[in-house]
C-alpha cells in the first residue's frame, strides 16, 4: 500500500502566471461520493476540498503537466497526472484502515499510526461524524484506555493510565499547539475553552508519559486537538443540536448547542476564520445525602452528620472540649456538626458555555511558510469539583498565539489568562450563610448550653442532643427566604475567604516553544530540536493562592529543551526497523534540572505487523497549587509548600479555655509553616482520640514538595489479519517522589513531639488541620494493558471492541495516610457497532462502555464508584442537496444513572437531534 | 454468524464486575460482635440484696423512675437475654419520693436541680402530698429487688426490721414495704424464700460507716464494729450461696470521697460578702484578745498549740470557718480566768455597752471560754458535710437567745452566734482528721473481710467499688464518651444528695457488675455489647416528673 504524506512532500517550486482549471469528483470504491477529500497540486500549497457530492473545482496559475493528489482520512491517497487545462479527473479511493491514519503527535512529525513508536489514539472526522456521544469531546470516552471523568455537563476531565482527579495535572491538553490548562488551576478544563465541532480536524491522544518531547506536564498522557486550517477548509459550516438532559435529581431539561465556523481564503497568501459556539443546558444535579462520617447516617441519626452534597455541615466541633470546665462531665466527648444546606439551594445548575476563536493566516510565499495569529476566548458557567464543589460562573479564559511555521519548523508564543468571574465555593457559601446567621462560637455555645440544661432537667443523652440542636437551630435561615438570599448573595460576592466565598483570579502564563526538524538537511536520520519557556503570574488576590493584596502576584518560570533522532533501517524486504531516541532537559525556577530520555524501537514485519517497545522517563513539576495555594476549605487549610509560601499564610486562632488555663494567650497566630515544621499526622491524632494514648501521636512535618518522576516501559503490537485489525499495548510505570496530598494537624502551642504541651493542644482541639503537598517515600507502581480489535462484519458493518486493564501496585497497608488518587477501574470494555451507509445516506452507530467498580479518592471525598454499563446510539441521515447531516442520538439509553467520581451528580441520559451543515 | 466473530459477542455479553463493591470499600469493616454466651451462672432467678444503691435511691429519695433505673434492674434487663426471669421491684407510689406513715410525712420528697444547686422539689413545684404510705399502701408479693435504703450489714439479718410494729425504733420504713405477709422475716429470709439462682449483695458495709460520717462523727450514729460486720457479711454470703447460687458482692468505698463531704470548702468565708467583709476588723479585734490569751497560755506552758487555736480573718482572701474540735484540750476555764482579769477585755465589753462590773466580766469571760475552749479554724484536712453549706454564716438562734439571757442586745447576741464565724461549727458538721481515720480504718477492715470471702468462694465475684469511687474522684470514669466525676450536680455520677448515684452512675455500676460476672463466670456481656449505654440514663430527673 502506498500512503503518501502530502505535507512531507511539499517543497518550493517556481511561480507561474497562467490559469488552469480542473474539475472532477472523488468517490470510494463503491462509487459513493467522498465529501471533504483534500485535493492538492503535488509540490504546492494550492488545493481545495470536495463538496458534499464529492465534486471539486480547482484553479491554479500552474501550467500542466503537474500531479494532482486526492486524499481523505481512512482512504488510500491517489495521485493523477494533469496534462491539460479544463481536464476532468475522477478519483476512486480505496478505503484504508484505522492503522493507516496519520498522527503527528507521537513523534512530533507525521507518521502512520501503524508505525508510531508509542501508543496513540486518534479521533478523526469520520469518528466525530459517527460518534453516538453528544459531542466530539464526549466521544473520547469511546477510545480505548481512556476514562472521561464527568465533573459536570460541560466540564469533563480525561484520565489515561490513572492517578487522576478532576484536577488532572498529570495530563496535558494542547489545542493547535496551545496548552489550555487554566492559569489559576493548572490543569485542563475540558473543552470549555477549546474548539467547536465543525472546526475539528483531528484529535489525537497519547496515553503515557511523553515528557521527552512535551515537557513537564505530559506525564500520564496528552491530548492534541487540531483545527482546520482556513487555507484547506473554507466556507461556512455550522451545527445545531437540540435535546434534553434527563436526570432523576434535576428532571428533564432542555439542552441547546450550536456553533458556526466561517473561513475564507482571500488568496493563496491570506486566509482567516472565525468560530463561535454556544451551549446551554442544566447540569447534572448532585444530591447525595450519604453521610461521609458514618455508615448509613442521616442528619436525624448522626449528630456529626456530614452529607456528601450537603454543605456547611463540615463545620463540627467536639462539644466536650468546648464545654465550660465545670460542665465537662455532663457533656460527652463527641463531635457535633452544624446543619448544612443542600447543594441545590446553593446553585442554579445553569450549564452554559460560550466560546469564540478567530485566526488570521498569512502565507507570504504561497507555500508552507505561514504566519498566524489565533485568539480564543471562552466563558460560561459550570461546576468544578476540587476540594469542595465550586460553581464556576462567568469564568473567562482567553488565549492569544502568534506562530511562524513551515514544514520544518515552528516557533510560537502565546499567553493564557483567566478571570474567575462570579465563581464561588458552594461549601464555603453554605458555611458563610450559617455564620452570617449565627457564629460557630454562638451556635456551639447554644448547643452545649442547651445540652447541659436539658441533662440537668432530666434528659437522656439522645434527648439532650435533640433539644440542643433544636435550640441551636432555632431561627436558622431557610432557603428561599429573604434572609437566606441576602446572606447567600453577600457570601458569593465577598472575596475575603474568612467572611465570603467568592473566588478572584486573574492569573496568566506566558509560553513560548519552538521546534526544528532537520530532515530536509540531513539524510541519514531525522533529527529534531526544540525548546519551551513558560512564565506564570499568579494573581488570585489571596482567594486561592497566598498572593494577597499585601503580598502581590506571584511570578515564576520554567524552561525546557529537547532533541529527537529517528532512524529507519531497512533490514530486508520483509523487515524494517525504526529507532527513535529523544531527550529533554527541563528546569524550573524552584527545582533542580531534569533529563527525561525516551528510547523506542519499532519493527515492521511483512508490512502488516508492527512490534514496538519503548522506555521513557517523565517528570512533572509541582503545580502552582502544590506550591502556592493557601486556601481554607472549611475542613482544613490547603497549604502549598514553596518555601516562601509558608509564611505568607497566617491566621489568628482563638484558644480554648483549657488552653488558656495552661497559660496560653486567648489568641494565637499561626502561619502555614506550622504544617511542615510542627505537625502531627491527622491519622495519629484520630488514633489518639480513639485510644486516649498520646504515644500513638506521630510527628508529620512533611518535606517540601519537589518534582515527581515516572519511568515507563511499554511494548505494543499492531497488525492486520485480512480485515481484522489488532492494536495491543502493555505498560509498566514506576513513580518516584510521587506528589500527593497529606493531612496534618498543627498544634497552636507546644512543639510536635514534645509529649506535653503540644499533646494538650491536640486534646483541647487547639490546632489547625492542613492539607499538605509533599512527595511520598512510598513506591507507587502501576501497570496495564489494552487490546483493541476492529473489523468489518456482514459486509460493511463496522465492529470494534477494546479491553483495558489497569492496576495499581501499591502497599496501602504500609502507607495508610498516602493517597494515590489512582481512580481507575481495573477492567474496562468498550464496543462499537455501526454502519456509515446502511442504505443510501443513512447510517447508525451503537456504542457500549463497561467500567468495573473502583475506589475514587480525591480531596472532596472518597468512595466506591459502582460498575456501570452505558449504551449510546445514533442514527443519521445525510441530505446531499442541503449539504446537511441530521443525527438523532441518545446517550445512556438504558437510563440507569451512573457516576465516574465520588460526590458529583449522577449522569443521566441525553436525547438530541442535530443538524450539521457543510461539515466536510 | 461467522464463527470468528463469536468471541467478540462472548466478550460483549460476559462483562460484569470481577470484584464486588464491598471488596473495594475502605470503610473500616465493623467486626460483628460475638454472640452473647451465658457462662456457668444461672440467671433465671435473680435477687438483689443491699441498701440504698440497690434500691435505686437518688436525689435523697426513692421514687418510681429512680427504681426503674436501679442498677439491679439494669442488670436484670441484660440477664433477661440469657434466661433471666421477671425482675419485680417494690415500686413507690409516685415520682415525688418521700414516705408517709398513716398520712403523716416521715421523709421528704426528692431534691431537684434548682438552677444553681440542689433544692427541694417543693421549692420548685409547690407543696405535694407524699403518697407512698407505709401504713396505707405497701406493695404485695415477692420482690427481686430487696434493697433497703439505710440498712446496715446486720440489719439484713434482723427479724422484725420490716415489721411496722417496731417502727420507728427498730424497723426501717423501706423494709416494711418488703415484708408483706411475713412481717418478721429478715431481708435475707425474704431472699432465700425465693430460692435465688443468682444474687447481688451490694454496698454492704456502706451504711455501717456512712451514718457516722454524715453525722459528722458526733457519736449519734456509730460505726459498726468489725466483728459484727464480719459475722453479718459471712452469714449473708454463706446463706445466699448455700443452694448453689452464684452472685456478686461489692466492697466499701472511701465514702469521704463523695461530694457530700467534698463540696463545701473549709474556707468559704469570702471578704467580698457584704454581710461578712465589713465585720472583719471588729472580729479580728475581738479574736485578737482571744489570740492573746492563747499566746499567754502557751507562754506559761498551759497549752502548746496557740497558733492552731488562733482565729484570724483575712480581708483579702477567703478564710476558714471556725469549728469545734473535740480532740483539743478543753481550756474554757483558763480562757475565762485570763479574760476576767484582763482590763482590755473589760474595755471591750464597755465598747459593746455592757457593764464592766466583775460579775458581768466574769460571766462573759466564762461564755467566751465555753465557746472557744475547743475551737480552731478549719484546715484542708477537715471535711464539712453538705448540709453545713446552708448553716455556715447563719445565726444560731439557740445560742443567740442564750446570750441575750446574759443581757446582750439581740444584735450583739446574733453577732456572737454566727455559725462558723463567732460560733464554732458543731461536731456534726465537720469530719475532723481523726474521725476520717476511724472511717478509713473501719472501711479497710470491712474490705479485708470482703476480699477474703470473695477470693475463697468460687461462687462469688467482687466489684471493687472502692477503686471505682477513687477513680471517679481523681481521673473520672470514662464510658460511652462520658467522663463521670464526683462533682456535685455537674459530675454526672453522684446525685443531688451528694451520696447516692445518678441513673447514669447506676448504669455505669451495672456495667461494672456485668464485667465482674464475665470475668468470674465466663459470660461475655461486655464483649458482646450487652451492657447499658450510660448515655441512655439521665443524670437528673425533671421537677415535672410526677
Amino acid at each position: 500500500m502506498k500512503t503518501i504524506l502530502p505535507i512531507l512532500l511539499l517543497f518550493f517550486c517556481g511561480l507561474a502566471n497562467a490559469q488552469t482549471t480542473i474539475t472532477g469528483t472523488v468517490v470510494d470504491d463503491s462509487s459513493q461520493p467522498l465529501p471533504g477529500a483534500n485535493i492538492i497540486i503535488v509540490g504546492t500549497s494550492t488545493g481545495t476540498v470536495t463538496d458534499f457530492d464529492g465534486n471539486f473545482t480547482l484553479k491554479t496559475n500552474l501550467n500542466p503537466p503537474f500531479a494532482l493528489q486526492a486524499s481523505i482520512i481512512g482512504f488510500e491517497t491517489v495521485t493523477e497526472q494533469i496534462t491539460k487545462d479544463n481536464q476532468t479527473v475522477n478519483f476512486v479511493l480505496t478505503e484504508g484502515t484505522s492503522l493507516d491514519e496519520v498522527v503527528i503527535s507521537a513523534s512530533r512529525t507525521p507518521e502512520r499510526i501503524f508505525e508510531s513508536p508509542v501508543t496513540v489514539e486518534r479521533l478523526g472526522l469520520k469518528e466525530i461524524k459517527n460518534t453516538a456521544s453528544v459531542d466530539f469531546y464526549d466521544g473520547l470516552e469511546n477510545l480505548k484506555g481512556v476514562d472521561v471523568n464527568t465533573n459536570s455537563l460541560t466540564f469533563k476531565s480525561v484520565n489515561t493510565r490513572g492517578f487522576a482527579t478532576f484536577a488532572n495535572n498529570r495530563f496535558m491538553q494542547l489545542v493547535d499547539g496551545m496548552d489550555n490548562s487554566t492559569p489559576a488551576l493548572n490543569f485542563p478544563i475540558g473543552n470549555l475553552v477549546g474548539m467547536i465541532e465543525t472546526d475539528v480536524q483531528s484529535v489525537e491522544l497519547l496515553p503515557g508519559a511523553s515528557s521527552a518531547l512535551y515537557g513537564a506536564n505530559a506525564f500520564n498522557g496528552i491530548l492534541f486537538m487540531r483545527s482546520k486550517n482556513p487555507f484547506d477548509h473554507h466556507g461556512i459550516s455550522a451545527y445545531y443540536k437540540q435535546g434534553i438532559t434527563s436526570q432523576q435529581a434535576a428532571g428533564d431539561n432542555p439542552y441547546t448547542d450550536f456553533g458556526i465556523r466561517a473561513a475564507y481564503k482571500f488568496s493563496n497568501k491570506f486566509a482567516a476564520k472565525v468560530n463561535f459556539g454556544y451551549l446551554k443546558g442544566t447540569d447534572w444535579a448532585a444530591n447525595s445525602r450519604v453521610d461521609k462520617n458514618s455508615n448509613g447516617g442521616t442528619r436525624e441519626t448522626n449528630i456529626n452528620y456530614n452529607g456528601v452534597n450537603v454543605y456547611g455541615d463540615v463545620v463540627a466541633t467536639n462539644i466536650r472540649s468546648k464545654a465550660p470546665l465545670a460542665y465537662k462531665s455532663l457533656v460527652p466527648d463527641v463531635s457535633v456538626s452544624r446543619t448544612g444546606y443542600d447543594e441545590a439551594d446553593l446553585t442554579d445548575y445553569n450549564a452554559e458555555s460560550i466560546k469564540a476563536d478567530w485566526g488570521l493566516y498569512y502565507r507570504p510565499f504561497e507555500n508552507d511558510f505561514e504566519i498566524s495569529y489565533v485568539g480564543k476566548a471562552g466563558t460560561g458557567s459550570t461546576i468544578y469539583q476540587g476540594s469542595n464543589r465550586y460553581h464556576i460562573d462567568g469564568f473567562f479564559q482567553e488565549q492569544h498565539k502568534l506562530e511562524i511555521r513551515n514544514n520544518n519548523f515552528f516557533l510560537r508564543g502565546y499567553v493564557v489568562g483567566d478571570k474567575a468571574g462570579k465563581s464561588y465555593d458552594m461549601v464555603a457559601t453554605a458555611i458563610q450563610i450559617n455564620r452570617a446567621w449565627k457564629s460557630d462560637t454562638q451556635w456551639f455555645g447554644d448547643y452545649i448550653g442547651t445540652y447541659v440544661q436539658s441533662t440537668l432537667g432530666g434528659a437522656t443523652d439522645a434527648q439532650a442532643h435533640a433539644a440542643a440542636r433544636a435550640v441551636a437551630e432555632s431561627g436558622r435561615f431557610l432557603p428561599g427566604t429573604p434572609e437566606f438570599n441576602a446572606a447567600y448573595n453577600k457570601s458569593i460576592n465577598d472575596p475575603n475567604l474568612i467572611t465570603g466565598s467568592k473566588f478572584q483570579d486573574a492569573s496568566k502564563y506566558y509560553h513560548a516553544d519552538g521546534n526544528y526538524n532537520f530532515s530536509h538537511l540531513i539524510d541519514w536520520a531525522e533529527i529534531q530540536v526544540g525548546g519551551s519557556y513558560r512564565k506564570y503570574k499568579l494573581n488570585s488576590s489571596g482567594t486561592i493562592y497566598t498572593d494577597t493584596p499585601e503580598n502581590g502576584p506571584i511570578d515564576y518560570s520554567e524552561y525546557g529543551i529537547y532533541t529527537q533522532i529517528q532512524k529507519p533501517i531497512e533490514l530486508n524486504d520483509a523487515l524494517s526497523l525504526k529507532l527513535t531516541g529523544s531527550i529533554r532537559y527541563d528546569k524550573s525556577e524552584f527545582f533542580d534540572g531534569f533529563f527525561s530520555p525516551r528510547l523506542s524501537a519499532g519493527l515492521t514485519i511483512n508490512k502488516n505487523h508492527n512490534i514496538r517497545a519503548s522506555v521513557q522517563t517523565g517528570f512533572r513539576n509541582p503545580t502552582t497549587q502544590d506550591l502556592f495555594i493557601g486556601l481554607d476549605t472549611g475542613a482544613y487549610v490547603l497549604m502549598g509548600s514553596a518555601p516562601d509560601n509558608l509564611n505568607r499564610y497566617s491566621r489568628p486562632y482563638n484558644i480554648s479555655d483549657a488552653g488558656q488555663a495552661l497559660g496560653q494567650p486567648s489568641t494565637i497566630t499561626q502561619t502555614g509553616a506550622a504544617a511542615y515544621t510542627n505537625s502531627y499526622s491527622r491519622r495519629s491524632v484520630e488514633q489518639l482520640a480513639a485510644t486516649g494514648d498520646p504515644s500513638v501521636l506521630k510527628v508529620a512535618n512533611p518535606g517540601l514538595v519537589k518534582p515527581e518522576q515516572v519511568t515507563s516501559a511499554e511494548v505494543g503490537y499492531r497488525g492486520k489479519f485480512k480485515n481484522l485489525i489488532v492494536d495491543f499495548s502493555a505498560y509498566y510505570n514506576k513513580y518516584k517522589d510521587f506528589i500527593s496530598q497529606g493531612y496534618v494537624i498543627a498544634p497552636l502551642y507546644g512543639t510536635a513531639g514534645d509529649n506535653s504541651l503540644s499533646v494538650a493542644a491536640v486534646a483541647n482541639e487547639d490546632y489547625q488541620v492542613y492539607g499538605t503537598y509533599t512527595n511520598a517515600e512510598a513506591d507507587v507502581k502501576s501497570y496495564g494493558a489494552s487490546i483493541g480489535l476492529s473489523t468489518k462484519v456482514f459486509g460493511n458493518f463496522d465492529l470494534s471492541g477494546s479491553y483495558t486493564f489497569a492496576k495499581l501496585d501499591f502497599d496501602q497497608a504500609k502507607y495508610p495516610d498516602f493517597v494515590t488518587n489512582f481512580n481507575t477501574p481495573e477492567h474496562k470494555f468498550k464496543a462499537s457497532f455501526g454502519n456509515t451507509e446502511l442504505f443510501k445516506n443513512f447510517g447508525f452507530n451503537v456504542s457500549y462502555r463497561f467500567s468495573d467498580d473502583y475506589y475514587w479518592e480525591a480531596t472532596f471525598g472518597d468512595g466506591v464508584i459502582p460498575e456501570y454499563h452505558v449504551v449510546d446510539a445514533q442514527i443519521n441521515l445525510t441530505v446531499p442537496s442541503m449539504k446537511s447531516m441530521f443525527k438523532l442520538g441518545a446517550t445512556n439509553l438504558t437510563g440507569k444513572e451512573y457516576t465516574t467520581a465520588f460526590g458529583t451528580g449522577y449522569i443521566g441520559s441525553m436525547y438530541y437531534v442535530s443538524w450539521t451543515i457543510n461539515n466536510l | 454468524m461467522n464463527a470468528k466473530y463469536k468471541w467478540l459477542l462472548i466478550i460483549l455479553l460476559g462483562f460484569t464486575a470481577c470484584n464486588t463493591e464491598e471488596d473495594l470499600s475502605r470503610t473500616p469493616v465493623v467486626e460483628p460482635l460475638p454472640e452473647l454466651t451465658t457462662g456457668t451462672a444461672d440467671f433465671s432467678n435473680y435477687v438483689a440484696l443491699g441498701a440504698s444503691f440497690t434500691a435505686g435511691y437518688t436525689d435523697n429519695a426513692l421514687f418510681k423512675a429512680s427504681q426503674e433505673n436501679s442498677f439491679p434492674n439494669i442488670i436484670a434487663k441484660e440477664f433477661a437475654k440469657v434466661g433471666g426471669g421477671t425482675f419485680t421491684q417494690p415500686l413507690m407510689n409516685d415520682n415525688y419520693g418521700g414516705l408517709a406513715a398513716g398520712g403523716n410525712r416521715i421523709t421528704d420528697p426528692r431534691l431537684v436541680f434548682g438552677g444553681a444547686g440542689p433544692v427541694s422539689l417543693e421549692s420548685v413545684i409547690g407543696p405535694v402530698t407524699v403518697s407512698t404510705d407505709i401504713v396505707l399502701n405497701n406493695p404485695t408479693g415477692t420482690f427481686n429487688n430487696l434493697g433497703v435504703p439505710g440498712a446496715k450489714s446486720f440489719h439484713l439479718l434482723a427479724n422484725g426490721y420490716g415489721n411496722i410494729a417496731n417502727f420507728p425504733a427498730a424497723a426501717n420504713p423501706y423494709a416494711i414495704r418488703l415484708t408483706g405477709s411475713s412481717p418478721n422475716a429478715s431481708i435475707l429470709e425474704l431472699a432465700m424464700a425465693q430460692n435465688p439462682t443468682f444474687f447481688t449483695l451490694s454496698e454492704i458495709g456502706g451504711n455501717d460507716v456512712l451514718g457516722y460520717a454524715t453525722s459528722g462523727g458526733d457519736g449519734s450514729n456509730p460505726i459498726t464494729d468489725s466483728p459484727t460486720f464480719d459475722f453479718a457479711f459471712n452469714t449473708l454470703v454463706t446463706t445466699l450461696t448455700s443452694g448453689g447460687a452464684k452472685g456478686v458482692v461489692t466492697n466499701v468505698p472511701y465514702i469521704t470521697d463523695l461530694p457530700h463531704f467534698t463540696t463545701v470548702p473549709y474556707s468559704p468565708l469570702d471578704p467580698s460578702n457584704s454581710s461578712f467583709g465589713p465585720l472583719i476588723p471588729t472580729l479580728n479585734g475581738i479574736f485578737g484578745q482571744l489570740n492573746n490569751v492563747f499566746a499567754y497560755l502557751q507562754s506559761v506552758g498551759a497549752i502548746t498549740n496557740a497558733e492552731e487555736r488562733s482565729i484570724v480573718f483575712s480581708t483579702t482572701a477567703a478564710s476558714a470557718v471556725v469549728i469545734k474540735d473535740e480532740t483539743l484540750t478543753d481550756i474554757s476555764a483558763q480562757i475565762a480566768g485570763v479574760l476576767s482579769a484582763s482590763p482590755e477585755f473589760a474595755g471591750l465589753l464597755q465598747s459593746f455597752g455592757l457593764p464592766t462590773d466583775p460579775v458581768t466580766v466574769g460571766t462573759v469571760a466564762a461564755l467566751f471560754g465555753a465557746s472557744y475552749g475547743q475551737s480552731r479554724q478549719a484546715t484542708a484536712n477537715d471535711l464539712l458535710v453538705l448540709p453545713s453549706m446552708s448553716v455556715i454564716g447563719t445565726v444560731n438562734t439557740t445560742a443567740m437567745q442564750a446570750l441575750m439571757g446574759y443581757g446582750l442586745s439581740q444584735q450583739l447576741a446574733a453577732q456572737f452566734s454566727t455559725e462558723g464565724v463567732t460560733l464554732p461549727l458543731e461536731d456534726k458538721w465537720v469530719l475532723i482528721p481523726s474521725e476520717q481515720a476511724e472511717i478509713k480504718a473501719a472501711t479497710d477492715a470491712y474490705n479485708a473481710t470482703i476480699a477474703s470471702v470473695a477470693s475463697s468462694n468460687p461462687n462469688v465475684a467482687l466489684v471493687d467499688l472502692n477503686s471505682i469511687l477513687d477513680k471517679a474522684a481523681t481521673t473520672g470514669l470514662v464510658s460511652d464518651n462520658f467522663t463521670l466525676t464526683t462533682s456535685l450536680v455537674t459530675g454526672g455520677a453522684v446525685s443531688l444528695d451528694g451520696i447516692h448515684l445518678t441513673a447514669r452512675g447506676y448504669a455505669y455500676m451495672a456495667d461494672k457488675f456485668l464485667e465482674a460476672i464475665d470475668a468470674a463466670f465466663g459470660s461475655n456481656f461486655v464483649e458482646s455489647g450487652n451492657v447499658a449505654n450510660i448515655g441512655d440514663y439521665p443524670t437528673n430527673y425533671s421537677p415535672l416528673l410526677q
